[in-house]
């Protein structure tokens, strides 16, 4: 991969402002309230102004890598800080951007321990930005963790519902999917022979194959903890209804990206001969993902779940078009991660303002709450027809990609996944019936509807979603310039 | 220039001696004392620090001065020195003993410094005994109910029995190669660490420092010790004497580098049951020393991962862990010592409200645990890392995966601390810090976070030392 050297460190100040932002944030004190919303919303603003630069700014026709800052760190050990910007991580570089911006402006009316919780999202979006633009697999293990274990303290102490099980199921489930990825990492690492954790490097050895068979499996397993894949899903759920609406946000609509965005980067890249080997696996664990994400979200009754439920069934989707290993099928997964990110996080905004109100989401109690805020409902259903796959979505275009290059590959599952897709969508309406259009409950009817100002944040997340809908090109034509030359290595 | 290569040394020397005489006076005058040793002890760091470059051998080559042994002279020094900061207000031991913790405190802190100079089995028996003798003394001087005396017991009756252990390998050792210096057994180990008694031999002399560090099965010690001595007691052996401990293992280990086949089994056996052991046990515990205890023997078998690795990146690695794990577990002992300001002990549902009682406190808490839990950006996941990968460039895939997995069921009760502080409310009134107390509190938390992210310096400083050990 050719390597285009940055002229100024557009990705380092991408990372550095949240910490910068945290910084500020340790000598500030708890009672300059508006100060600390400021600070968070200037570094999170940031960090977004610069990720739409190298969206657009990243040549398509050169190609390669671009924006690329690489430093020496640990010579001992071989480690480089090496970050830079392709056609599949500028997509998920700019759905980070958007949400932690989104997000801060969503949690604007927190009112308790306002300025530890910002603490903590900006430290939680600094890993998440790491892990997307390091090509370092010290570094992108390192921002990995960084980006897990904030969650802990924002679920156990801003969260709700059970949160104190959720937090520590989430933490331990994702650390113990890291105790798979060490291993498997420094397998890699140690058989090279070259003492080198450069990714691009280690991508040029061949490994044998035994060791890309077992690498494979140890990487999938622990990436795919928090990519949700089924059966290691249990956790997400659970931990997306006790997280506090911004953290839901940047839970369901970043982090779980990380874990399908590592198995593509770390995992396939590396040992694409493992990924032969065990592409049915995964496809059949995807698969049946997709399937009983959607029939274990017929059964729920909180909002919250739902939007979980559909949010496994979502990433299933993620999984089957990695599985299939063909251009369209890469494709339609990225873009399946940046427009269900986008989706998700919508979602959850619109859930957030409606429970922070009327302190349910019980679809049967909510009742007929279009006819109380009718534009919080908006969001909400808008997002609820992105997930059922409304053309003019983005994710419509992304799951199409992904379910033609399926039924190519595993005519059976891909069928499969069409047919639960389509319940899912009739479910998707039936909960939007229910909760938005039945006669309304009186106990809510004194209720604002959303101010123009908190409309903002959700506004930009419809923007993004119908733009990306309209003008799919963009996005297709983008990651496509990484995904040829990925499949061509492989 | 022979004084300066004994600068360190010869500085503790006086200083044990100016202690003595301040031990001597009728009626103790706590705050000028204490004043007094403190400042006394922050020189000590910097003569320690000054003499980081010496090199020579002395006392007919039993006792080698070179970067490995300063490097530890120099972490022992700001061992000492941190934990006096600590201890402003020892409400745990009476006024009138005050001077002899010091004095003893030192004594140890010059046994040490000794240690991880000899190159000769009496040599290193001689310090390491007068190091233990001091802490023998320390850990009963705790005012209380006789939970002290009994930690007290415990401590030195395994002490001895880990001692005589160790003397049994050592005379080993003697009878198979005629010499009591390291550099003439090494030439024989090749040979005789295919033989049981050459292996029984170097394993058994380890015993003394498996007993320092608490490797399975010279751990017993730890949980009592750890609940019954004074806090900064605690501190001090749970820092400073482990990072020794390190020390001198790997001085030792060098003996059986290349050679022995079953000498390394041996060790990963003691890796995986200590650390298997120490996080399992440590899960049930209520009491914050005591669940630390129990960390420190789960951290003593990851070092042993570095140990066991047997190469130069290997024996870094466990450097830059001792390193870390001294600052770390410092960082962790002083919020214990600051929130429990009477000298109790520390249950860990009393950390309850310590966010709102002290943000800065509660910051630290954090980051000790998070790094002693191995999560990043810190020096704890920097080293652990380290430590697992040059494990499996040994070869040892079974170790590394299962050290991961252990790194999973720490995380639960590092967690249970983080809880407790962060989220249980109470109505306790704040804590006061004194600015000193501030300045500790911020330098700590940023050499965690910084020699994390950027560790090069120390890793190079590590691996030139370790040179002249290998």
């Amino acid at each position: 991969m050719t390597e285009h050297m940055a002229s100024f460190p557009v990705l380092s100040c991408m990372l550095l402002a949240p910490v910068a932002g945290i910084l500020i944030l340790l000598f500030l004190k708890e009672e300059q309230g508006f100060l600390v919303r400021m600070v968070a919303l200037v570094s999170a603003g940031i960090s977004f102004a610069l990720a739409i630069y190298t969206f657009v700014g990243y040549d398509k026709t050169l190609g390669g890598l671009q924006f690329v800052e690489k430093y020496p760190w640990v010579k001992a050990f071989g480690i480089t800080y090496f970050v830079g910007v392709e056609g599949m991580n500028a997509p998920l570089l700019l759905l980070t951007g958007i949400v932690i911006f989104t997000g801060v402006l969503t949690m604007w009316e927190l009112k308790e321990r306002v300025r530890e919780y910002f603490i903590f999202q900006l430290a939680l979006v600094t890993g998440v930005f790491g892990v997307f633009m390091s090509y370092d697999m010290f570094f992108f293990f390192l921002f990995y963790e960084i980006a897990v274990v904030p969650m802990y303290i924002l679920i156990l102490i801003w969260g709700s519902t059970r949160k104190i099980y959720a937090a520590m199921k989430l933490t331990l489930y994702l650390m113990a999917g890291s105790g798979l990825i060490i291993p498997g990492i420094l397998m890699l690492y140690s058989s090279s022979g070259l003492f080198t954790f450069n990714m691009l490097q280690l991508h040029g050895v061949a490994f044998a194959p035994w060791i890309q068979k077992i690498a494979f499996v140890f990487l999938f397993l622990g990436f795919g903890v928090l990519a949700a894949v089924w059966p290691f899903h249990t956790w997400s759920p659970v931990g997306h209804v006790a997280a506090p609406t911004a953290v839901s946000m940047l839970h369901a609509g970043v982090l779980m990206k990380l874990g399908s965005f590592a198995i593509l980067r770390v995992a396939m890249y590396l040992c694409p001969a493992g990924f032969q080997y065990w592409a049915q696996f995964m496809g059949l664990l995807a698969a049946v993902g997709i399937v009983y994400g959607v029939f274990v979200g017929l059964a729920q009754t909180d909002l919250k779940y739902v939007i979980g439920y559909s949010s496994v069934s979502h990433m299933g989707i993620v999984g089957l078009g990695l599985a299939t290993g063909t251009i369209d099928g890469l494709n339609g997964a990225v873009f399946q991660m940046f427009a269900h990110g986008v989706m998700t996080a919508l979602f959850f905004s619109a859930v957030g303002y409606i429970y922070d109100r009327t302190h349910t989401r019980d679809i049967l109690q909510l009742g007929g709450m279009s006819k109380i805020m009718p534009v919080a409902s908006a969001f909400f259903i808008t997002a609820a027809l992105c997930g059922a796959g409304v053309p003019g979505m983005a994710s419509f275009w992304a799951e199409l990609l992904v379910l033609v290059s399926a039924v190519k590959v595993f005519p059976i599952r891909g069928l499969l996944a069409i047919a639960s897709l389509v319940i899912g969508a009739l479910f998707a309406l039936r909960v939007v019936q229910n909760s938005f259009f039945n006669d309304p409950n009186p106990k809510f009817a004194h209720f604002e509807d959303v101010t123009p100002f908190l409309a903002l944040p959700r506004m930009i997340l419809i923007g993004f979603m119908i733009f990306f809908g309209l003008f799919p090109q963009v996005m297709l034509a983008l990651i496509k310039s990484s995904i040829v030359p990925f499949i061509q290595g492989m | 220039m022979t004084m300066l290569l004994f600068g360190p040394e010869l500085y503790y020397l006086g200083l044990a001696f100016v202690i003595f005489l301040l031990s001597l006076r009728r009626t103790p005058k706590v705050q000028q004392d204490y004043h007094l040793t403190l400042v006394l002890a922050g020189l000590g760091f910097l003569v320690a620090v000054m003499c980081l470059g010496q090199k020579g051998d002395l006392f007919f080559k039993a006792y080698r001065v070179d970067l490995f042994s300063q490097i530890f002279k120099a972490a022992l020094a700001l061992g000492l020195f941190l934990v006096l900061m600590i201890s402003r207000n020892l409400a745990s031991i009476e006024e009138r003993f005050r001077a002899e913790f010091y004095l003893f405190l030192t004594t140890c802190t010059l046994g040490m410094m000794m240690l991880v100079s000899s190159v000769e089995l009496l040599t290193i028996y001689v310090a390491l005994e007068l190091s233990s003798y001091s802490l023998y003394i320390l850990v009963p001087l705790r005012k209380g109910d006789g939970i002290d005396v009994e930690a007290g017991i415990k401590y030195l009756f395994i002490g001895a029995v880990s001692s005589g252990f160790m003397l049994f390998g050592l005379s080993y050792l003697f009878g198979a190669t005629h010499s009591t210096y390291l550099a003439d057994i090494i030439h024989n180990m090749p040979q005789l660490l295919a033989s049981p008694i050459g292996l029984m031999g170097l394993i058994l002399a380890m015993a003394g420092f498996f007993f320092k560090l608490s490797v399975f099965p010279f751990h017993f010690w730890a949980p009592d010790v750890y609940q019954g001595g004074a806090n900064q007691v605690v501190t001090f052996i749970a820092t400073a004497s482990k990072a020794v401990a390190v020390a001198l293992l790997l001085r030792l280990a060098a003996l059986g580098a290349g050679y022995g086949y079953s000498f390394t089994q041996v060790l990963m056996v003691l890796s995986i049951i200590s650390m298997t052991l120490g996080n399992l046990v440590a899960i049930i515990q209520r009491d914050f020393k005591r669940m630390l205890a129990y960390s420190s023997i789960a951290h003593a078998g990851y070092v042993l991962m570095g140990v066991i690795s047997m190469q130069e990146a290997g024996f870094t690695s466990a450097v830059y862990y001792a390193l870390a794990y001294l600052v770390m577990n410092f960082t962790v002992f002083m919020v214990i010592s600051e929130v429990a300001s009477d000298g109790r002990d520390l249950k860990i549902a009393e950390l309850a409200g310590l966010w709102r009682r002290s943000p800065l406190l509660s910051m630290s808490l954090i980051l000790g645990i998070f790094a002693l839990a191995g999560v990043p950006p810190s020096i704890g996941f920097t080293g652990k890392l380290l430590l697992f990968t040059s494990a499996m460039n040994s070869g040892f895939f079974w170790l590394v995966l299962i050290g991961a997995v252990n790194g999973t069921l720490s995380l639960y009760y590092y967690l249970k601390v983080v809880y407790a502080a962060y989220f249980v409310e109470s109505d306790l009134p704040p804590i006061e810090l004194s600015w000193p107390t501030r300045i500790l509190n911020y330098a700590l938390c940023a050499t965690i976070l910084v020699f994390g992210v950027a560790p090069n310096s120390i890793i190079e400083l590590a691996r030139a030392a370790v040179k002249s050990v290998l």
